[in-house]
């Protein structure tokens, strides 16, 4: 009847306890209202900021871009910190967890599964608010030399369909839910994040000034800040988006992975408010440890704060990007090389702390 | 005298079976934040459940019976003793995948529906995928919760939640199934189906550890029982052993007149010289309830069939049949 005997049957049946726990981590916590409104306001807040931008920072988009990556930053910590709380202190405080694990689960794969739930809700909201700030960028004032005329322009018809998507995500949702009784915030969570995806792809088929394709050369770009190979030929399609913020934005990721795994293991003993008080310790700390801990002698708190707390400022590029600037893929892939070796010291610490917890 | 409708010992318990649960001198302290002892609940349990019978494990309010209970599936870890589960420690996953949970409370993810709990659950065991969508299929037709199958249960009352807990606790066929309080929160059509349920499964060779605050439930269905109180084990053994009145006898006679009963009474304390008390049994009142439900046809039978084919049950094991309404 269980086809998992032996060491191979053992890694199968623990591989599909992963997916079963983390399917089931992820749909419980975007259909919480909460996580709904944090995705909500996350995108919404990164749209209107062009709406609302009185400077310019010296560099059109700069706020826009800023602020998107940002609201990724602060929302994600909480929504990544939220979820592992509920999701981990939560489910042992419930007795969910000692139902899971009173079948042939491991401890260990219990709290792997539930890091990687968390991992896949930041990655959604992550999606989300990339589109969202890539829209807003796109979106926001830029000075345009088109032609004879010249001028600030804002790209009214993006930021417009980029509200339009949500508030469609919206209805579907809601139709969904009425019609299929399908989880509403399930729906719009992922329609959330799916409408912004799908307003970056419909930008490409326009130019800023609401021109649609197909055009001619340079007629056809508004000021995408690439080099114009296309200029003399006729343009079909050409999104007209800043992607030197993906890379940056990966980088804000690495940072949500890091305490999506953080929080996971302080939920194993901590309930979820004092596990969100924590990581916003361990994000401002983290995000001045340069200033505070560089240069400390290994073997004093400095030091040891300084060995223990993950350095943030290797995730915040933001500022790199200013004046044409890129983050280089090298330096991604780094990035991400630490971001690993913090989740693993995390997890494998929340696995200890989990090992002899008495679930009642 | 009619009693409870499910009676436990229509089959014979195969004597000299081996244990499938062992405890030697079994404690648990609960301990604060800081480490510092706050409770012993349970005082050097020695406990053996042998295959294939009923036990009931009975206590008062905090008396350690669902600390045990946690313990044997590993997820509280005794402070001292030792304790072996189908002959392995309790948090070996071999021996877990052959063993069914119900805990006190059911416990179930709010926002899943009954038969996304039962697959959720079935894929932690493993199962294939068109194995495990058949089963859950089985299991909600067993519960009588087909109707709700694909309604969230945040919104169940407590006998439904409880009901969806059981399924969840049968969704791999245990060879040791364990229920924390399996009545509670059922109403008594719920309860009945719940002990025929048990009987069933017991006479296909599962080994069956309950607790209950009901001790009629326990005192119907079970072989054996166990006593706890304050941790400490105050009374073990078979029920019929440990309920039996050695100084007094019984005689049940159906169909006697009002002076043919004075008459044997009178000639009973003639020849003992001691005095006899005469009494006109009745019924439970689970059974007359069962009785007029049974009239206005509401009354149902958990559709066990599927679930007799258990892993453990010996070759010679026959599928039975509801156990009847008596």
């Amino acid at each position: 009847m269980f086809p998992h005997d032996g060491q191979s049957g053992a890694w199968c049946l623990a591989l599909k306890q992963v997916r079963a726990i983390a399917r089931a981590t992820l749909v419980e916590a975007i259909q919480q209202p909460v996580a709904f409104l944090i995705m909500l306001s996350a995108v919404m807040t990164t749209l209107l900021v062009p709406v609302f931008q009185f400077h310019r920072f010296g560099e059109d988009g700069r706020l826009a871009r800023d602020s998107g990556l940002s609201c990724m930053l602060v929302y994600g910590l909480v929504l990544a910190a939220g979820t592992a709380g509920r999701t981990v202190s939560g489910e042992i405080a419930r007795g969910t967890a000692a139902a899971a694990l009173g079948k042939p689960v491991q401890r260990v794969t219990f709290l792997l599964a539930k890091a990687l739930g968390v991992l896949a809700v930041t990655v959604l909201f992550a999606i989300g608010v990339l589109s969202a700030t890539l829209l807003a960028e796109r979106g926001s004032a830029h000075f345009i030399a088109h032609g004879e005329s010249a001028g600030y322009v804002t790209d009214v018809i993006t930021l417009a369909l980029a509200v339009a998507g949500v508030a469609v995500a919206l209805i579907i949702a809601a139709a969904r839910h009425y019609f299929g009784r399908r989880r509403f915030g399930v729906s719009a969570f992922v329609g959330v994040a799916l409408s912004q995806v799908l307003v970056v792809l419909g930008t490409g088929f326009y130019n800023r000034l609401g021109q649609f394709y197909p055009l001619h050369g340079e007629a056809a770009c508004t000021g995408c800040g690439t080099d114009h190979a296309h200029a003399a030929s006729w343009v079909l399609y050409h999104p007209e988006l800043n992607l030197r913020v993906v890379p940056a934005a990966l980088l804000v990721l690495f940072a949500l992975a890091v305490f999506a795994a953080l929080a996971t293991a302080l939920a194993t003993r901590l309930p979820t408010g004092s596990t969100l008080a924590v990581c916003a310790g361990v994000l401002l700390l983290g995000l001045a440890g340069d200033t505070l801990l560089t240069g400390a002698p290994l073997w004093s708190g400095r030091g040891l704060a300084a060995g223990l707390l993950p350095d943030l400022q290797n995730f915040w590029l933001c500022d790199a990007l200013a004046h044409g600037g890129r983050v280089a893929w090298r330096y991604v892939g780094e990035a991400a090389l630490y971001a690993l070796t913090c989740c693993t010291f995390f997890l494998g610490a929340g696995c200890l702390a989990f090992r002899e917890r008495d679930l009642g | 005298m009619t009693r409870a409708v499910t009676r436990r010992r229509d089959w014979d318990v195969p004597e000299n079976k081996q244990p499938v649960i062992e405890t030697r001198g079994l404690r648990k302290v609960f301990r604060d934040f800081w480490r510092r002892p706050t409770v012993e609940a349970v005082k050097g349990l020695d406990l053996t459940v042998n295959d294939g019978e009923i036990f009931g494990l009975l206590g008062p309010n905090g008396s350690g019976k669902s600390t045990t209970i946690k313990m044997l599936l590993g997820l509280l870890r005794p402070t001292a003793g030792v304790i072996r589960v189908l002959g392995a420690a309790p948090d070996d996953t071999r021996a877990k995948a052959r063993i069914g949970y119900l805990p006190e409370v059911s416990h179930l993810h709010p926002f899943l529906t009954p038969r996304e709990t039962l697959m959720y659950y079935a894929s932690l065991f493993g199962l294939p995928r068109a194995q495990a969508t058949q089963r859950t299929r089985e299991l909600l037709a067993m519960v009588d919760l087909e109707h709700a199958a694909d309604r969230v249960v945040s919104g169940f009352s407590k006998g439904m939640a409880r009901r969806v807990g059981l399924a969840q606790a049968l969704v791999n066929a245990p060879a040791l199934l364990i229920l924390d309080e399996p009545t509670s929160g059922l109403d008594p059509i719920g309860c009945r189906e719940v002990k025929d349920l048990v009987c069933a499964l017991a006479k296909n060779g599962v080994t069956v550890l309950m607790t209950s605050h009901l001790l009629a439930d326990v005192e119907d269905v079970c072989d054996r029982v166990a006593i706890l109180d304050h941790g400490v084990l105050r009374a073990e053994g078979k029920i019929a052993e440990l309920l039996r009145q050695p100084d007094a006898v019984r005689f049940e006679v159906e169909g006697l007149d009002e002076s043919d009963a004075a008459a044997v009474r009178a000639e009973l304390e003639t020849r003992t010289g001691r005095r006899v008390r005469q009494e006109y049994p009745s019924m439970s009142l689970e059974s007359y309830f069962l009785q007029v439900v049974a009239r206005d046809g509401r009354q149902r039978s958990f559709a066990m069939a599927p679930f007799l084919h258990s892993p453990s049950a010996s070759p010679h094991s026959q599928p039975s049949a509801p156990i009847s309404n008596s």
